[in-house]
């Protein structure tokens, strides 16, 4: 094999690829990411036996040939080189090794033969329906922050996907929950969505892709059985194994007669609870929402920094009352929140609260409550 | 200056085997041990008859039989060892309500405040030692001091069937000759780390800068420090909270493979949650304890966010701490589970807790 390509382009897909790589492998050719070249283009592709991405770039293939060479060197090699550089590679047929060339530099890594490579088949996969770029991208970022990193509960740690219908109108669905928070975003229902199998896309995929979707206006195309699940850029196809388990009934858990409303300007009841939470614990992160007619009070105290109150004006029009939240979880889900006012809808100082954009109904966020 | 405390440990003699001599007057004068004969038990008290050939407690058996061949093994009646100790609270519950019971048969008594007019910590101990005789035909020693330490310290001293008082006077000096190793909270391992320091015994460790100490052994450092001076302000707790529950199995033959590991971690773990159902508790923090073959143990653990609420839940744990153990080279001999961070420990039940959705 022998080809050239340019720094840049090479770089960029890249640094997708060998983030699939783990840094500890006992099968040593999980480390490499295999490079193959023909028609004009390069083919770079890696995997951990879960995940499996492959990304095409242009390049002058002058050899075609197929190699595999250590990921996260590679990677270095070509981050390091300069701006605007050519990067050469060229496979010595008889001791096997890569040669890498650009400008003045030399390197040779030691490859491995691409027969030995895991091949990570998706199977038949009987769904297939396109999202667009945004809408993927917002199913994610609503959702994500949410995603339970507890291995006891590995069900919760990844997003549910799931078609289902909403005021009668079908849609998909995305939910993560980590069991103090919960995230339901959904868009319409794409065609050829209907009766699909209900799966929980695991935390590194979702990543992945999400990094993907950063530089792709493009149409994503998403095809999955109850097993795999791949979405196909123009130039980059992600298969991922799914989270063998049962996500639970969260439905239940989405409180629908909470009456004490509050709506609060979004931006600066977030900047309010970042001030306030300065003071808290870094452990409990506890902030107090007092709410009363008319507004709300935030405060904070803290055995070893002090204390800290804001008040702020809020439309409330039910009784008083205190409730306890941590300040993480409240800005993790302002932050999504793009639309200018956002509603509570709370029921008591021990029972799940309901947050929305006011102007928006695709998502909804329940936010367990803190004693303080 | 705080008042003086007056702390008496009792510790009953051999009390295992001193209620199976009671109970069968055909054991009485003879070396026996109380635990299995099988290859793999290990005994669980010796009578102080075997103990003159070097039988002692957690001694292999088999090591056991070797040292004295008349050896008498019997088997372990607990629910009459635990009958037994419930009289003894009753006793000691006449004279003190502050009772911190250690074991079945070893208890701190903090008689500070004379509640039976009796003059004297040590008359209150004697008091005491013939009442245990009087009541359950077995004998107790006791010791007599101003803290845990030292207390615990004392009724060793004159075993069995005695009563020794260490005085305020007494205590540093006491100490000071004390090889580390028989200090409480010092095990082998913290033996082996002091005695690299050049710390021999309770005289090397009043030497030693407590600086050294802390930055050594942290939080138990000055412990350490204060324990050399003969100084100990730990207080006698009454029903102390129960910190863990476990189980743990010894196996017939060493296991190699994960999967006779897994299979044999099953019967503990069920009792393990038996004993959380029945007593209305979980926890978020499971341990392992492993023994080799070669008696060289391990423990790992791993603590949840939330109390472990099924026995899926546990096994799913138990099996995250297994699995990187293997492949492992030498055999295992025993295999435990302890639960700790109970109920209402830690923040999770405080003010500031985080609440859980009902998913």
């Amino acid at each position: 094999m022998k080809l050239t390509i340019e720094r840049a382009a090479l770089l960029k897909s890249l640094s997708h690829v060998q983030s699939v790589v783990e840094r500890r492998n006992t099968i040593p050719i999980l480390s490499n990411v295999k490079i193959e070249g023909r028609d004009g283009q390069v083919a770079l592709n890696a995997t951990d036996m879960d995940l499996d991405i492959v990304e095409a770039v242009g390049a002058d293939v002058i050899r075609p040939g197929a190699t595999t060479a250590p990921a996260h060197t590679f990677y270095e090699i070509v981050r390091k080189l300069p701006d605007g550089s050519q990067v050469e590679l060229e496979q010595d047929a008889e001791s096997g090794l890569l040669t890498l060339r650009s400008g003045r530099s030399k390197f040779t890594l030691q490859a491995l033969p691409v027969d030995g490579y895991p091949v990570m088949s998706g199977g038949e996969l009987p769904y297939s329906f396109t999202l667009s770029a945004e809408e993927l991208k917002g199913l994610i970022d609503r959702t994500r922050f949410a995603i339970s990193s507890e291995e006891t509960r590995y069900y919760l740690n990844g997003i549910y996907l799931h078609a289902a219908t909403s005021g009668g109108v079908p849609v998909l669905r995305a939910v993560a929950t980590d069991g103090h928070r919960l995230a339901r975003v959904e868009v319409p229902l794409p065609e050829g969505a209907a009766g699909m199998t209900g799966v929980i896309v695991p935390r590194k995929t979702v990543n992945e892709l999400r990094k993907l979707i950063e530089e792709a206006a493009q149409d994503v195309v998403v095809s999955l059985s109850d097993s795999k699940i791949r979405f196909a850029f123009d130039n980059a196809v992600l298969t991922s194994k799914l989270i063998d388990g049962t996500f639970p009934d969260y439905e239940r858990v989405i409180p629908e007669n909470n009456d004490k409303i509050l709506e609060v300007d979004c931006k600066s009841f977030a900047q309010a609870v970042d001030r306030v939470s300065a003071i808290s614990t870094e452990k409990s992160r506890a902030i107090k929402l007092a709410v009363y007619g008319g507004g709300l009070t935030l405060s904070a105290s803290s055995p070893e920094s002090g204390s800290a109150t804001e008040e702020l004006e809020a439309a409330y029009g039910a009784e008083a009352m205190e409730i306890g939240f941590n300040s993480r979880y409240l800005m993790d889900i302002l932050a999504q929140i793009e639309g200018d006012a956002a509603r509570f809808a709370m029921a008591d100082a021990a029972s799940p609260t309901v947050v929305r954009e006011v102007a928006d109904s695709s998502a909804v966020y329940v936010l367990m409550p803190m004693r303080v | 200056m705080p008042e003086r405390r007056k702390i008496i440990h009792i510790d009953m003699d051999a009390f295992y085997a001193a209620v199976e001599q009671r109970d069968n007057a055909d054991l009485r004068g003879k070396p026996i041990a109380v635990g299995w004969s099988g290859p793999r038990s290990v005994v669980a008290t010796a009578s102080y008859e075997a103990r003159r050939f070097g039988v002692h407690s957690a001694l292999p058996s088999v090591t056991a039989a070797r040292k004295c061949p008349e050896l008498i093994f019997v088997p372990p009646r607990f629910e009459v060892y635990r009958a037994v100790s419930r009289q003894l609270r009753q006793i000691f519950a006449a004279y003190t309500p502050l009772i911190e019971p250690l074991s079945l048969d070893e208890a701190y008594l903090d008689v500070s405040e004379d509640l039976r007019g009796l003059g004297s910590a040590t008359r209150t101990a004697e008091a005491i030692r013939a009442e245990i005789r009087r009541e359950t035909g077995l004998t107790a020693s006791a010791g007599v001091s101003y803290n845990k330490f030292l207390a615990k310290l004392a009724s060793d001293a004159r075993k069995p069937d005695g009563l020794f008082v260490i005085t305020p006077a007494m205590g540093p000096e006491l100490v000071a000759d004390l090889p580390v190793g028989k200090v409480h909270g010092i095990g082998p391992a913290t033996t082996a780390r002091l005695n690299r320091l050049g710390i021999h015994t309770g005289g090397d460790l009043r030497a030693a800068p407590l600086a050294l100490l802390v930055r050594e052994f942290g939080k138990a450092g000055q412990f350490y420090h204060q324990i050399a001076q003969g100084i100990d302000e730990r207080p006698v707790q009454p029903d102390r909270a129960r910190k863990s529950i476990g189980a743990e199995n010894t196996f017939a033959a060493d296991l190699y493979s994960q999967d006779a590991a897994l299979q044999a971690l099953q019967p503990i773990l069920a009792k393990l949650w038996r004993h959380c159902q029945g007593g209305g508790v979980s926890g978020r923090t499971l341990t392992l304890k492993v023994k080799y073959a070669d008696f060289q143990q391990i423990t790992r653990s791993h603590t949840a966010p939330r109390p472990l609420a099924s026995a899926g839940e546990m096994e799913q744990v138990m099996g995250l701490l297994l699995a990187p153990l293997f492949p492992s080279a030498k055999g295992i001999r025993l295999l435990g589970l302890t639960l700790s961070s109970l109920d209402g420990e830690g923040d999770e039940a405080g003010p500031g807790g985080q609440l859980e959705l009902a998913l």
